[in-house]
């Protein structure tokens, strides 16, 4: 049971990391949150000498949840300036009003 | 890929319906929304939808042009990048389109789509990436329309006279062909309108014979309960998830 429970928190750890250095928001709350239950519930299961690395799992993980809710307060969701698809649409309005006057001119 | 290609088109089709009468679209509005699918139970804002017209005109007309762009937020470029436009060029007065474009570019993914309608008949062109384009001209009804300028047309609708539960069916064009959607009134909700404040609006439940939508009066949208009927929020349900459109920002309305 503990060495189960010390797996999914050592997979669920390596995704919350994952999850936080990716653009994911609060959708890294979800593998935070599980690697929080299973590593704690290891915890629990583990004799004192065995507590070591567990620790390291949980504390890493909260450290990860920290830095998410950081990110979520602190970046602010825009979009970025560019050009290309400014040009784009500008050719795009340029096409359609060729293709209305050739519309018209069938009528 | 197809996740996102559902939730851009569950948006448009599940927003379109027919009106019984018309009013006219003012030009220069901007409407500002903020794109959030559902990813595992949460919410997570992807991209910001705008839509907006403006006045277009050629030697012999002027047109209205709705346009409605998609972009995902600066984060996500690095990952997923998508600069997406749907365009109707429509009679300023009746909302009848004359073209309707769009142009997709999901992550790579490229797809461009034209169609003219001349009378009953739709002229489309489209163009995927690494494939041939292909024509087809197809027969449409006298009120059927692009997905865009039906999206503006529902909001002359006249909800006032609606009563809860009552449905009305509507055609649409949407990929090549003409497909049916039905739209029902569900009642007055307040729900948060951006920079409008909260906002009375009236709820809808729009259902269509396309496989981009799910479920029974899951795909929903919040029109402000005032004459300018302005989209409020739109919750979409499809076959790879759900999502929202939040309105955070209207002006020029």
């Amino acid at each position: 049971m503990r060495k189960l429970s010390l797996i999914l928190a050592c997979v669920f750890g390596a995704l919350s990391i994952a999850f936080t250095i990716l653009p994911m928001d609060t959708l890294a709350f979800l593998p935070i949150g599980l690697a929080l239950i299973f590593g704690l519930l290891t915890l629990k299961k583990s004799e004192e000498k065995e507590k070591k690395f567990p620790k390291i799992i949980v504390l890493l993980v909260a450290f990860c949840s920290l830095v998410v809710l950081g990110k979520t307060l602190v970046i602010k969701d825009e979009i970025a300036t560019d050009a290309q698809f400014e040009q784009q649409k500008i050719e795009t309005k340029q096409e359609a009003r060729k293709e209305l006057e050739e519309i018209e001119g069938l009528e | 890929m197809k996740r996102l290609l559902y939730i851009l088109s569950a948006v448009f089709v599940f927003s379109s319906f027919a009106p019984q009468k018309n009013q006219p679209i003012k030009s220069g509005e901007k409407l500002v929304y903020a794109g959030s699918y559902n990813m595992s139970g949460l919410m997570t804002q992807l991209a910001q939808v705008t839509m907006s017209t403006e006045t277009v005109s050629t030697a012999k007309n002027a047109y209205l042009h709705l346009s409605c762009e998609l972009s995902t937020y600066s984060k996500w470029d690095s990952f997923f990048k998508i600069r997406d436009i749907y365009e109707s060029y429509v009679n300023p007065v009746t909302l009848k389109p004359s073209l309707y474009k769009r142009s997709i570019d999901e992550g790579g993914y490229t797809k461009k789509e034209k169609y003219v309608f001349k009378g009953n008949t739709v002229n489309s062109t489209v163009k995927k990436r690494k494939k041939p384009e292909t024509q087809k001209t197809f027969t449409i009804g006298g009120s059927t329309q692009d997905v865009i300028s039906l999206l503006y047309k529902v909001r002359t609708m006249d909800f006032s006279k609606f009563k809860a539960g009552q449905t009305q069916s509507m055609m649409i064009v949407f990929d090549e062909k003409q497909i049916p959607v039905t739209l029902k009134y569900m009642g007055k909700e307040t729900v948060n309108a951006g920079n409008l404040g909260k906002k009375e609006c009236y709820k809808l439940s729009i259902g269509a014979k396309t496989d981009a939508l799910r479920g029974k009066d899951k795909n929903l949208i919040w029109l402000t309960a005032d004459a300018k009927k302005v989209p409020a929020l739109l919750k979409f349900s499809i076959p790879v998830g759900t999502g929202q459109l939040v309105l955070t920002s209207a002006t020029g309305i």
